[in-house]
């Protein structure tokens, strides 16, 4: 996985952030860029590892990341579950569908102060969001994915004598693996959104409340230290996700052109 | 090598088809494909069906492996009618790359149908033995995308015979190879049905590779299709790419089919 890893960086991708960075530096210290709140690369540097040193950072960073892979993970048995449910039994599809559409176009900011409601400031609150933000892709892909299985495929399952059950272990749920993929991708990357939201306006804990917490004191080095870590952590997420996703299911990767 | 294609009395035939009769729906509203088809194939017999692009040969093979239904007349395989594939019916679908599982190593194609069925062993054995016959051992671990055309085809070949079934339903199964990777399958393919004994029905637009496998020979014809030609191919098996082409007999029977298709003729 190191390997796989050290092949994924860019090179040239990595030269051009230095360079930002160094740009970025000079400019401020030049005077080309003068917000009053602004810091040098730097400068978030140190409030990185002054953050670092109090222990805090880790102390937020594993509340917001445990519970915004809490709520993804439910996410994915719900969803999968669901959207494999819904793409077998047509009529069951015919019944939901409307509440499904209707579910999903709810911007799902607007169900935190919900969620808050329900459930108090806690971090279950956060979970929960997490939850209900994930599961929507998640269920839909899984469901696009299931019923796009091919009809040539079909009819060699049939051809085979492969029962239902069968057909939906060793065909449909194979065939459906890449799109199910996308969805658990997009449901990871949406449930820390929204885990940050819920800490912003809801729960006072985690990454999201410390950010605002930083601005509101003042202190942009450790404000834009956080950011990088929420960026960082994201792409470290995913990065993980694919790789479990290539090891275990090698096959489907591989043939849905994401060989590593 | 077991004979498994007269554990049932070899007096039924494999398939009998009645005034069969096959309407599609299509853009332009129901059509009528096949109308009035008697057809008779025994165990063990080697047919094929040819007829001009668009006549309803893949229509047919498709009612006879139980994947399209028919709107009259009957079919039968062995003594039951067709409702569904029959259990031991294998079709071998012409796009290949389609028709394998591109998640499942070759190994693993051709073990699908059986190895719900049999102990882990006696299957990597079926599957050993059944990719020996098409000459693919090597490549078993391998992925069947990263295969060529030929080579797909013979995973999927593979893959029926590895059920053992008593008929092989194959839809222009060598359509879309070059000449020499075709010529060696056929001889494959006809090695493997003398050892075996298994009924094949064998769709083809090539006229020459009709006479050279079978016994007997369809030709469709007219629209709907009928039955327009059914010919005996009496040749001695088994059939060599060089000396059996060469021979008058075989001269004749092409000659025969090749008027059959309306070719000829026209062009003196
Ligand atoms: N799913 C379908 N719905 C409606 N009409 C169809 C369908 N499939 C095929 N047909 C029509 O049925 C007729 C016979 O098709 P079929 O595929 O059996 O021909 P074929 O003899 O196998 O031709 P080819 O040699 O080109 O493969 C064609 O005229 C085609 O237009
Ligand atoms: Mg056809």
């Amino acid at each position: 996985m190191r390997e796989l890893m050290a092949r994924r960086v860019n090179l040239l991708g990595a030269a051009t952030i230095a360079a930002a960075l160094l740009l970025w530096e000079a400019a401020i210290h030049v005077g080309l860029l003068t917000f009053t709140y602004l810091p040098p690369p730097s400068d978030i540097a140190n409030g990185f590892s002054e953050l670092l040193s109090t222990g805090e950072l880790q102390e937020n960073l594993w509340h917001t990341l445990s519970a915004a892979v809490s709520g993804w993970l439910m996410a994915a048995v719900i969803g999968v579950s669901a959207g494999a449910l819904l793409g077998l039994f047509r009529p069951l599809w015919r019944y939901s569908m409307a509440s499904v559409e209707a579910l999903r176009a709810l911007p799902v900011v607007a169900f935190v102060p919900i969620a808050v409601l329900l459930y108090g400031f806690t971090k279950e609150m956060e979970i929960v969001v997490a939850c209900y933000a994930a599961v929507w892709p998640i269920l839909l892909n899984t469901f696009a994915g299931m019923r796009g299985l091919d009809t040539r495929l079909r009819e060699v399952g049939h051809v085979l004598g492969l029962g239902r059950a069968a057909a939906f272990w060793k065909l449909q749920l194979p065939a459906a693996t890449p799109a199910i993929m996308v969805g658990l991708r997009l449901g990871l990357s949406i449930s820390v959104v929204l885990t940050l939201v819920a800490e912003m306006v809801g729960n006072p804990a985690g990454l999201g409340f410390a950010l605002v917490q930083a601005g509101q004191a003042l202190q942009p080095e450790q404000m834009f230290a956080y950011v990088v870590v929420i960026g960082v952590s994201g792409i470290v997420l995913n990065t993980v996700l694919m790789a479990i996703a290539r090891g275990v299911f090698r096959g489907q990767m591989a043939a849905a052109g994401d060989a590593a | 090598m077991p004979v498994h294609a007269d554990q049932k009395s070899a007096a039924v035939p494999s398939f009998t088809c009645e005034n069969l009769q096959v309407t599609l729906v299509g853009a332009a509203g129901a059509n009528v494909i096949l109308d009035g088809i008697d057809l008779t194939v025994a165990r063990g017999e080697f047919v094929s069906v040819l007829g001009p692009s668009g006549s309803g040969k893949t229509t047919l093979l498709r009612v006879l492996g139980g994947l399209q239904e028919k709107s009259g007349g009957t079919v039968r395989s062995a003594d039951a009618p067709v409702e569904g594939p029959p259990a031991d019916v294998v079709t071998v679908f012409q796009d290949y790359s389609h028709s394998l599982l591109p998640w499942r190593s070759v190994r693993r194609n051709v073990a699908l149908g059986i190895e719900s069925k049999l102990t882990k062993p006696e299957c990597a054995e079926r599957v050993a033995e059944a990719l020996t016959m098409v000459g693919l051992q090597e490549s078993a671990d391998e992925y069947p995308w990263r295969l060529s055309g030929g080579m797909q085809q013979r995973v999927q070949i593979a893959r029926a015979l590895a059920m053992r079934p008593s008929v092989l339903l194959m839809d222009e199964p060598f359509g879309a190879l070059d000449a020499m990777t075709k010529a060696s399958l056929q001889d494959q393919l006809q090695r493997v049905q003398e050892l075996t004994g298994t009924t094949v029905v064998f769709v083809t637009h090539d006229i020459e590779e009709a006479v050279y496998l079978s016994h007997r020979v369809l030709v469709l014809e007219g629209r709907p299709a009928h039955v327009g030609l059914d010919l005996a191919i009496g040749l001695p098996s088994p059939r060599d790419q060089i000396t059996t082409k060469e021979s008058p007999e075989y001269l004749a029977l092409r000659h025969r089919v090749y008027e059959a298709m309306g070719h000829g003729k026209r062009h003196a």
